[in-house]
C-alpha cells in the first residue's frame, strides 16, 4: 500500500516536472526540472529493488549528464536574445499532444486490457550489484565490450568536434 | 516490265542537271557562270532532242514508249506504279514543251547574265522541266499530281525569285494559295475516283475502262472537281488572280512557266480526261462558258493595262479561255493545237518583252517605253510577227488554230460562245496592237541602256519561225491539209458537220474584222499620246475590281479569322491555359515544398503522424481479429 | 504495479516525443531525447523485476552508457553550432531543404 502511495507521488512528480521541462522557455529551467524528473525516475527504480540502477541513474544522469548540460548552458553564456523566438510554442505543443494522443491511448488501453503477470517471480537478489554484475559479465559480455568501444568513439568524436577551428 | 531507256533519260536529264547545279551552287560560292550554263543547257538540250525523237517516232511509226520505273505504293490490291508512258497525247506535249523549254533556257542564259542567283535560277528551271515531264508522261493521275504539284512549287519559287522585294514573295504566296484551291479540287476528284473505281487499278486506261461503273451525278462531280484543278492551274475565272501577279518573276519564267507550259497543264489534264468529259456533258458546257468568260474578261482587262508583262499575262488567260471553250464543246485536239501554237507565239512575245525590259534597264511600263523601234529593230520585227500571230492574221499559225476553235464553236450550235470568242478575238487584236503601236510607233524615242544579247535573240528567231509555220501541222481540209495532228492525237473528239462555204465565210469575216480593228488601233495609238490620256479609274482599268473583291470577301475575313485564332484562341485560350497549368503545377510544387523544408523537426513530425496512423491501423486490425 | 509502471513509461515517452517535435531549442530537444531513453529504461526495469531476470537491468545500463556518450557528443555539437550560428534555434539548421525560393 505504501509502495502505491510512494509510486503515485513519484509518478506525479516525474510527469509534472517532465511537462515543465518541455514547456519552459529557458533551457536552464528545463534542465533543472529535468533533474527532478530523473531523480524521481531513479526513485521509481529503487521502488522495484533495482538498487544498482538507482545508483547509476543518480550518478550518471543527475550527476554527470545534467551537470554537463548546466555547465554547457553557462559556458555558452546564452542570453535571452540567443534563444529561439518560439512564437507558436504553445500551439505546437497542443498540436503534437493531440497527435500523440491516439498512440498513448491505444497503448495504455492495450496494457490495461492485457493479462501480464504481476510479481509472478520473487527474487530478493534481483537488482543488486552482484546480480547485475553476474548477468553483465556472463551473458552480456560482448555488448559490454562494444559499449566500451562506443564510449571511446564518442570521446574521440566530441574532442575532434570541439577542437575544430573554422 | 518494260523499261525504255530513252524515256528515262528524257525524264532524268533535267533532274540530274538540276541536282548538279544545286550541289555546285550550295558548295562553291564562286562557280564559273559558264559551268552552270553548260549543265543547264546540256540537261534541257538532251531532253529536247529525245523529246523530238519520241514525237517523231510516235507520229510516223505510232510507236508507244513505256517505261516502268518502280512500284511506289503497294497496299493490298491497290498498286501505284511509277510508269512513264509516251502515247500520242504525251508525245504531242513533249513536242512543244521540251524544245520551248530548251529555247527559253538559251534565252535565260542571256537574260540572267551576271545575276547573283544564276545557279539557283537554273536549279529551279531544270527542276521545272523534270516536273513538267513527269506531269506529261505520267501513266496515272497520282503521278501526274506529283508533277502537277511540282510545277506549282517551282512556279512559286520562281515568282518569288527576287525575294529581296517582299512584293515578289507576296505574289508567290498568292499564286501558291490560289493554286491550293485548284489542287484541292483535283485531289478531291482523285479521291472520289479512287473510292469509286480504285479497285480496278488507277492508270488512265483502267480508269477510262471502268468509267461506266460510276453513276452520272458522281461522274459530273468528279469532272467538275477536276476542272477546278485545271481552273487553278490554267488561271481561269475565278481563280485567275495569281497569273498577273506572277509576272513578278524573271521574264524567262513568265515565258516558260506562265505562258508556254505550266499554265497549259490544265488544258492537258482536261484533254487527258476526255472520255470522262465526253460523258459529263453538262460539266463540259460549264467549262466552255468559264473559258469564254475568262477569254472575254481577260481580253477586256488587257486593253487598259500598262505593264508590258501584265498585258501578256491577261492575254495568256484569254488564250487559255479560248482553249477551254474548245475543250468544253468537245474539240479536244483543236484546243491542243491552239495550245501548241500558243506556246510558240506567247513564248516569243514574252521573250521579246523580256528583251525590251533588259535593254531598257528594267522598265516595264509601256508609257515609259515609247518609240523604241529604231533602238531594237530585230525585237520589233519579232514582236510584230508575234502580235500578228496572236491576232490570227492568215497565214500565221494562230490563224489556223484560232479559226479552228471559232469554226468548231459555230458548228456546235453554241452561237453565244461563238460571239464571245469573236469578241475576245477582236479585243485581243486591239490590246496587242495598242501595245505594239505605243511601244514602237511614236515620235518620242527612248534610248536603250544596254545592247541586246545574242543568246536572247537566237531562240526568239527560232520561235518566230515556229510561230509562223507551226500552223502547217494541222492544216484543215479547205487548205489542202488533212488535220494530221488531230488524227495523230486520236482523242475522243466530237465531230461537227461544217460546210466549207461556211468556214471560208467565217474566216473572211473574221479576218476583215481583225484588219478593221488593227486599223482602229493604229489610228488611235500610233504617233499619238492617247495612251497617256487614258483614265486609270473605272471598271476596266481596275480589272473589274475582282482583286478588290477577293481582298474584301476572302482575304480580309481570313485575316480577321487568323487574327482571332492567333489572339483569342492561340494566345488567350491555349497559351494562357498552358501557362496557368504550369503556374498551378508550380504552386502545387510550392505547397509540397513547404513540407519538405529541410527542417528535421518537421520530418520528425511526419514520422510521428505516420507512426500514429500505423498504430491506429494496427489497433483496428487487432480489434477486428479479436 | 507493472501496469502502472508501463503506463507511466508511456506517458513519459509521449511527453518526450511532444517536446522533441514542438520545441525549437536544441538543448530542450536533447533533454527530450534523454527523457525518451528514461521512459524506456523505466519499463525495462519494471518488466525485469516482474519476470525476475537481470537482463533488463543490464540493458538499462547499456542505454545509460549510450546516453552518456550521446551527451558528450551533443555537448560538443552545441558548442560548435552555437559558435557558428550564434543561436540555439533548430529551425536555422535546415540545409537539407531547397533554398531556391
Amino acid at each position: 500500500m505504501e509502495n502505491e502511495i510512494v509510486f503515485s507521488v513519484l509518478a506525479v512528480v516525474a510527469v509534472v516536472s517532465a511537462i515543465v521541462m518541455i514547456s519552459a522557455h529557458r533551457p536552464i529551467d528545463s534542465a533543472l526540472s529535468f533533474i527532478v524528473t530523473l531523480i524521481s525516475v531513479a526513485a521509481l527504480f529503487g521502488l522495484v529493488n533495482a538498487t544498482f540502477l538507482f545508483v547509476v541513474q543518480i550518478i550518471i544522469y543527475a550527476g554527470a549528464i545534467l551537470t554537463l548540460i548546466l555547465f554547457i548552458i553557462m559556458f555558452l553564456n546564452i542570453k535571452d536574445e540567443n534563444l529561439p523566438e518560439e512564437k507558436y510554442k504553445n500551439r505546437w505543443l497542443l498540436v503534437t499532444s493531440i497527435l500523440i494522443l491516439p498512440f498513448s491511448v491505444i497503448l495504455i488501453n492495450l496494457i490495461l486490457g492485457s493479462d501480464i503477470a504481476v510479481n509472478s517471480v520473487i527474487n530478493e537478489n534481483l537488482g543488486t550489484i552482484k546480480d547485475v554484475g553476474l548477468t553483465l559479465f556472463s551473458q552480456w559480455i560482448l555488448p559490454f565490450e562494444l559499449v566500451s568501444i562506443l564510449l571511446l568513439v564518442a570521446l574521440v568524436g566530441s574532442v575532434t568536434l570541439s577542437k575544430r577551428k573554422d | 516490265m518494260t523499261n525504255n531507256i530513252l524515256l528515262n533519260i528524257l525524264l532524268l536529264a533535267p533532274l540530274t542537271s538540276a541536282l548538279l547545279i544545286f550541289l555546285l551552287n550550295i558548295s562553291r560560292r564562286y562557280t564559273k557562270q559558264t559551268l552552270y550554263t553548260l549543265l543547264a543547257l546540256s540537261g534541257s538540250g538532251l531532253s529536247a532532242m529525245i523529246a523530238l525523237y519520241i514525237s517523231y517516232t510516235s507520229y510516223f511509226e505510232q510507236k508507244l514508249f513505256v517505261s516502268n520505273l518502280f512500284t511506289w505504293l503497294n497496299i493490298g490490291d491497290f498498286t501505284i506504279e511509277v510508269t512513264l508512258k509516251a502515247d500520242a497525247l504525251s508525245s504531242f506535249m513533249l513536242l512543244f514543251v521540251a524544245p520551248v523549254s530548251f529555247l527559253i533556257h538559251i534565252y535565260a542564259t542571256g537574260y540572267m547574265d551576271k545575276d547573283k542567283s544564276y545557279g539557283r535560277f537554273f536549279t529551279y528551271f531544270n527542276l521545272f522541266i523534270f516536273f513538267m515531264f513527269l506531269l506529261v508522261l505520267a501513266d496515272n493521275p497520282i503521278i501526274m499530281f506529283v508533277g502537277w504539284e511540282g510545277v506549282g512549287l517551282i512556279s512559286y519559287l520562281l515568282i518569288g525569285f527576287y525575294f529581296d522585294d517582299i512584293q515578289n514573295t507576296y505574289a508567290g504566296n498568292k499564286a501558291f494559295i490560289v493554286n491550293r484551291v485548284g489542287d484541292f479540287g483535283f485531289l478531291s476528284a482523285l479521291m472520289l475516283l479512287f473510292v469509286e473505281i480504285g479497285h480496278g487499278g488507277f492508270s488512265y486506261d483502267a480508269i477510262f475502262f471502268n468509267l461506266s461503273l460510276i453513276d452520272t451525278p458522281m461522274l459530273s462531280l468528279i469532272a467538275l472537281l477536276l476542272f477546278v484543278g485545271a481552273m487553278g492551274k490554267s488561271a481561269q475565272l475565278p481563280l485567275f488572280v495569281w497569273l498577273p501577279d506572277a509576272m513578278a518573276g524573271p521574264t524567262p519564267v513568265s515565258a516558260l512557266i506562265h505562258a508556254a507550259t505550266m499554265v497549259t497543264a490544265g488544258i492537258y489534264m482536261v484533254a487527258r480526261f476526255a472520255p470522262l468529259y465526253n460523258i459529263a456533258s453538262d460539266v463540259s458546257l460549264f467549262i466552255a462558258y468559264i473559258g469564254g468568260l475568262s477569254a472575254l474578261f481577260a481580253a477586256i482587262v488587257a486593253t487598259r493595262q500598262y505593264d508590258i508583262k501584265k498585258i501578256l499575262a491577261y492575254s495568256t488567260i484569254s488564250q487559255l479561255g479560248f482553249m477551254f471553250m474548245a475543250l468544253g464543246v468537245g474539240a479536244y485536239s483543236t484546243a491542243l493545237f491552239h495550245m501548241f501554237t500558243h506556246a510558240f507565239f506567247k513564248g516569243l512575245l514574252f521573250m521579246g518583252a523580256g528583251a525590251i525590259i533588259v535593254a531598257f534597264g528594267h522598265k516595264q511600263d509601256i508609257r515609259e517605253l515609247r518609240g523604241i523601234r529604231r533602238s531594237v529593230p530585230t525585237i520589233f520585227i519579232m514582236m510584230l510577227i508575234g502580235s500578228l500571230t496572236i491576232s490570227a492574221i492568215p497565214p500565221l499559225s494562230a490563224f489556223f488554230s484560232k479559226d479552228a476553235i471559232m469554226g468548231i464553236l459555230y458548228a456546235s450550235d453554241h452561237l453565244d460562245l461563238f460571239f464571245i470568242a469573236l469578241l475576245s478575238s477582236l479585243f485581243t487584236v486591239f490590246y496587242m496592237f495598242r501595245m505594239i503601236f505605243v511601244l514602237f510607233f511614236s515620235e518620242n524615242t527612248t534610248e536603250p541602256s544596254k545592247n541586246s544579247v545574242k543568246s536572247m535573240n537566237y531562240p526568239m528567231a527560232i520561235l518566230t519561225l515556229l510561230s509562223v509555220f507551226a500552223g502547217m501541222l494541222n492544216l484543215p481540209e479547205i487548205f489542202g491539209g488533212n488535220l494530221m495532228m488531230s488524227s495523230w492525237l486520236d482523242l475522243a473528239d466530237k465531230h461537227f458537220v461544217f460546210s466549207h462555204a461556211n468556214e471560208i465565210f467565217l474566216m473572211s469575216v473574221n479576218t476583215i474584222l481583225i484588219c478593221f480593228i488593227l486599223y482602229y488601233a493604229y489610228k488611235r495609238y500610233a504617233y499619238k499620246d492617247t495612251i497617256l490620256k487614258e483614265s486609270t479609274t473605272g471598271l476596266v482599268a481596275n480589272k473589274f475590281y475582282i482583286d478588290a473583291l477577293y481582298q474584301l470577301i476572302i482575304v480580309k475575313p481570313l485575316y480577321a479569322l487568323s487574327f482571332f485564332f492567333d489572339r483569342k484562341i492561340s494566345h488567350d485560350l491555349i497559351d494562357t491555359s498552358i501557362n496557368s497549368m504550369a503556374l498551378n503545377y508550380k504552386k502545387l510544387g510550392k505547397l509540397f515544398a513547404f513540407f519538405e523544408n529541410g527542417n528535421v523537426r518537421f520530418y520528425a513530425l511526419y514520422m510521428l503522424i505516420g507512426l500514429v496512423l500505423g498504430f491506429i491501423y494496427l489497433f483496428l486490425l487487432l480489434k477486428a481479429m479479436l | 504495479m507493472l501496469k502502472a509502471y508501463m503506463i507511466l513509461s508511456i506517458i513519459l515517452f509521449s511527453i518526450g516525443v511532444i517536446g522533441l517535435i514542438s520545441r525549437r531549442n536544441i538543448i530542450v530537444i536533447y533533454m527530450s531525447i534523454e527523457l525518451l531513453l528514461n521512459a524506456v529504461n523505466l519499463s525495462l526495469i519494471a518488466i525485469s523485476g516482474d519476470i525476475g531476470n537481470a537482463s533488463g537491468h543490464v540493458m538499462s545500463l547499456m542505454i545509460i552508457a549510450i546516453a552518456a556518450s550521446e551527451a558528450a557528443l551533443f555537448m560538443s555539437l552545441f558548442v560548435v553550432l552555437f559558435r557558428k550560428k550564434g543561436s540555439l534555434d533548430a529551425n536555422i539548421f535546415d540545409i537539407l531543404g531547397n533554398k531556391d525560393d
